[in-house]
Order: structure tokens, then sequence, then C-alpha cells
């Protein structure tokens, strides 16, 4: 799951110059996270309006990342053509596809922020899309997105009790060390991890 | 006798931390590294620490080796990637800097450039295993250097160690590492317990120099011990600082103390004032190191 948050509605309206506006939400992560789901879209279209705004339209798409036809969500909604400006409530990867299909001015009400998932609870900042995943030796917690230097090898010497020395978060290497203990895999904390290979992220290089 | 002889030799290490300036005006890092000249086997020269931009400890070695100083440079894997990492160290060799002090560095966020793309492109131990590299006459690549290094390299750590960071502390021993220092010690005792655990497994030419902060005021301890990681000044020596008709002193006092209980212990010890080294001297004197 993508996990995003909705932008303060002062900073969408400095953006915002165009008058009509359509609104576009998202049945998946962003309606999840009741971010850009239905509800959402309803009031962000009353904010508009109250903002002095003309709402030509608004739809929550079952996913703004995977449109199979932008004929058909065209002809399902007519004010998109009438608008001058699309403001879509989804993730980045949403925004980018409706730009493409659309070929419209679009603007993004939310900001993403990373890849989690919703276990009980919001989970940020799970993956860190790395391209070469090796989740396994640090039992199922990814040092590269849970601690924020990314180190691979074992913890900084910058948490203050078990407290990371950037935000309120645990460390990310004490996490590890006890799930590992509890798999039974402590031995994988001596593996001494080579740097990671950039250019797998960029899908540019594959060996 | 150079660094590395001196490690060798198995003489008590002295060394020192300078700041490179904040802005191009040399003076006072120069005046301050006059003052420990004598009396240190090297001084450190610090990579941005706490994340507050200054000068490059490339350019600050640089200019303390040209005045004969012998230098262990900062490097942190904070604000470059392999390339500059590489690029630095050649340049640092070629200047005649000859160890080099590796660490992860404290993140953007808490120093003067919150908004900085954090790089750690490479851990603490990666970047030990680039300059074993780099001394074996390859860069990070495997491609074959015109001209290899021989860096003495070493390493930091805290002294109180959960398993999970002593781990880490055996990896950079084995990658190499000739020396660790330590963060700022307080507690000879608690000290002991930290040599007697990595004694169990150091081979004894990694040399182990603790860290020595003299303190300067109670207000100066409840700082430390509530803004650095890895730094506990115990509540008696908190209580001694608080009573003291002239804290500055007492500081001078309790490091030299340090200095003498930590002297049977460890390989060296590390001195990072907080100010000037004008106190300096005096602990030694005080600790009957000088």
């Amino acid at each position: 799951m993508i996990i995003s948050t909705q932008k303060e509605l002062k900073e969408i309206l400095k953006t915002l110059k165009e008058d009509s506006i359509f609104i576009i939400g998202c049945g998946k992560c962003a309606t999840k996270l009741h971010v850009g789901g239905e509800t959402e879209v309803l009031e962000m279209k009353n904010r508009l309006a109250k903002a002095g705004k003309t709402i030509a339209g608004w739809t929550v798409l079952s996913s703004a990342c995977n449109i199979s036809s932008w004929e058909e969500v065209l002809s399902l909604n007519p004010g998109i053509g009438r608008s001058a400006a699309l403001l879509i409530m989804s993730c980045g990867g949403g925004v980018s596809v409706i730009s493409k299909l659309s070929e419209k001015q679009t603007y993004p009400a939310l900001d993403t922020e990373s890849l989690g998932g919703i276990g009980g609870e919001i989970q940020k900042e799970q993956c860190g899309m790395c391209g070469e995943c090796t989740i396994w030796k640090y039992g199922g917690i990814c040092p590269v997105a849970r601690c924020p230097k990314g180190l691979l090898n074992g913890p900084c010497g910058g948490a203050v009790e078990g407290k990371c020395e950037v935000d309120e978060r645990k460390c990310a290497w004490d996490e590890i060390y006890d799930r590992l203990k509890k798999l039974g895999k402590l031995s994988h904390l001596e593996f001494i991890h080579t740097p990671r290979n950039h250019a797998k992220k960029l899908g540019r290089k594959k060996n | 006798m150079n660094f590395r002889e001196k490690l060798d030799s198995g003489k008590f290490i002295i060394t020192a931390e300078l700041s490179p300036p904040k802005g191009t005006d040399l003076k006072s890092m120069l005046k301050d590294a006059e003052l420990i000249k004598d009396i240190t086997d090297a001084v450190n020269v610090t990579d941005n620490q706490r994340a507050v931009m200054r000068m490059s400890p490339l350019a600050a070695c640089g200019i303390l080796k040209s005045k004969g100083y012998e230098t262990i440079m900062h490097l942190t894997c904070r604000d470059r990637n392999r390339l500059a990492l590489q690029s630095e160290l050649l340049g640092a060799y070629a200047l005649g800097i000859r160890n080099i002090l590796v660490m992860s560095g404290d993140h953007p966020v808490k120093g003067d450039h919150e908004g900085a793309k954090p790089v750690y492109d490479l851990d603490s131990v990666q970047l030990l295993g680039l300059i074993r590299e780099l001394n074996k006459g390859y860069d990070f690549s495997g491609n074959r250097l015109e001209g290899k290094t021989d860096f003495c390299a070493g390493g930091v750590t805290n002294t109180e160690l959960n398993e999970v960071s002593l781990i880490k502390l055996h990896k950079k021993i084995r990658m190499d590492a000739s020396f660790i220092q330590t963060q700022a010690v307080f507690d000879a005792e608690l000290f002991s317990g930290f040599m007697k655990k990595i004694n169990q497994t150091r081979p004894k030419r990694i040399k182990i120099f603790a860290g020595i902060i003299p303190l300067k005021s109670e207000k100066n301890a409840l700082f430390l011990n509530k803004n650095i990681a890895g730094i506990k000044v115990p509540e008696n020596l908190v209580a001694r600082m608080r009573r003291a008709k002239n804290p500055e002193a007492l500081g001078i006092e309790i490091a030299a103390e340090l200095i003498r209980d930590l002297r049977d212990i460890c390989d060296g010890v590390h001195i990072m004032p907080i100010g000037d080294h004008g106190n300096t001297k005096k602990i030694l004197e005080m600790a009957d190191i000088l």
C-alpha cells in the first residue's frame, strides 16, 4: 500500500489557479487510508466550493494508477472535458497515470510518503523499494526503509534508550534484533552486507 | 614515529579533536591546534560534526599537515556517495593524510541544514571495507589504482552496547579497523566492563582509545546527558559539579582522574573539549601523562 497524506487546503489553493475543477479520488490505498476516498472527495468539493471554485464534477476511480480505458472514464464523467484542471486525490502513481492519459493540467491533493501497509494500524515506511529485496536477512524488517540512514550492517550510535536519533520511532535495528531472536536466527546479524546496487533500483542494469 | 608506528609500539596514545572553521578564517582552529601540537600523537579533525556545516576536514587536514601535524581525518557516510568518498580518500592520501576515522555521521535533521539529502550510500562497516580495497590498490569496483593508499583506518563506538551494536563493532574489526575511538567516558568501572567484553574477541593489534570530555559545569553535564547519544555522566559527578566553587577546575580534575583510571585498561585517550584546548595540557599533566 502506498502511504499518502492530504496536503493542507491553503497549499492546494496556492497552486490551483484554474477556476473549474474536476476532483478524482482513488478506491484503493487513498480510500483505505481515508485521504482520497469518496468521503474525502466530497469534503474537498465542499471546501473548494467555499473557497470560490467551480466544481465541474467528481469521481472516485476504482484505482487511479490502473486505468484500462480513459475513454470510458471520460464518457462516464463528462465534467472532466469541461474542467480546466483535475485535482487528483491519489498517490503520485495515480497522478502520473492520469496526467499522461488526460493530457490536462493536474494537481496533486496528497503527498506520497512511502510504501507501507495496514496491519491493525497504519504502518508507514515498510519497504525501501530498492529493487534487490533481501528482507529475509533482517527478520522481515527492511532496514532501507525503517532506518533513516538505511544502515545495512547494524545500528549507528545515535539511538537513545532504543529511540531513533531522527524522530520518535524505535531503532529499526533493535526491532531487527528482537525479531531475529524470536525466529532463532541471530546468526544473520553476523552477515557483512555489501552496499546496495542503485543501478538495480533504476531498472537500467539487471546484473 | 608516525601514528601507525606509535600504535604498534604499544605507547599510550593521546589524540585530541579539532573542528574546522565555519567559514574560511583558519585563525582560531590553528590557534587551538598550537595548544595541542606537542602533547598529542595525532589530532582528529571532525567532518561536519553533529551535521553542522563547516570547512571540509580534507582541506583542514591538508593545512595542518603542511604545518607539521599528524592528523586523523574524520570521514562520515552522511554526505558523500562511494565516488565522492573514494575521491576524497585519494586526495587525502596525496596530501599526506594517513589516518582516517570512519563513522555513519549524525543525520542531517540534527544539524543546521535540516532538509539536506542524507546520503549513507555506504555504512561505516562498508566504508572500512572500501579503505581496505584502496590500501590493496583497487577501487570499490575492482579497478586497479595508479598508486595505492596506505591508510591507518579506525572506527567509533559507544561504550554501553547492546548485543546488536557489539556485533557491529566486531564487523568493524573484521574489516581491518586498526583503532576504535569511543564516545566520552565518565565512569571508569563501566568502561572496564566494556573493555572486558571486547577483549574477549579483539586481536591485540586493535587499539581502543577512550573519549574524554572535560566537564565545564553542572548545566553542561546535564546537557550532555540529555542531548548526546551514548554519553552518561553519572549522578555523583553531576552532584560534584553542582557543589563545585570552580566547576571548570573540577571538570579538569575529573578528566585527569578518569585518564589515570583508564590508563591501565585501554590503549589511549581522545580528548574532545567543549570549546578550545586551553585546559588540555593541564589535564594531561595532572593525569601524569606529560
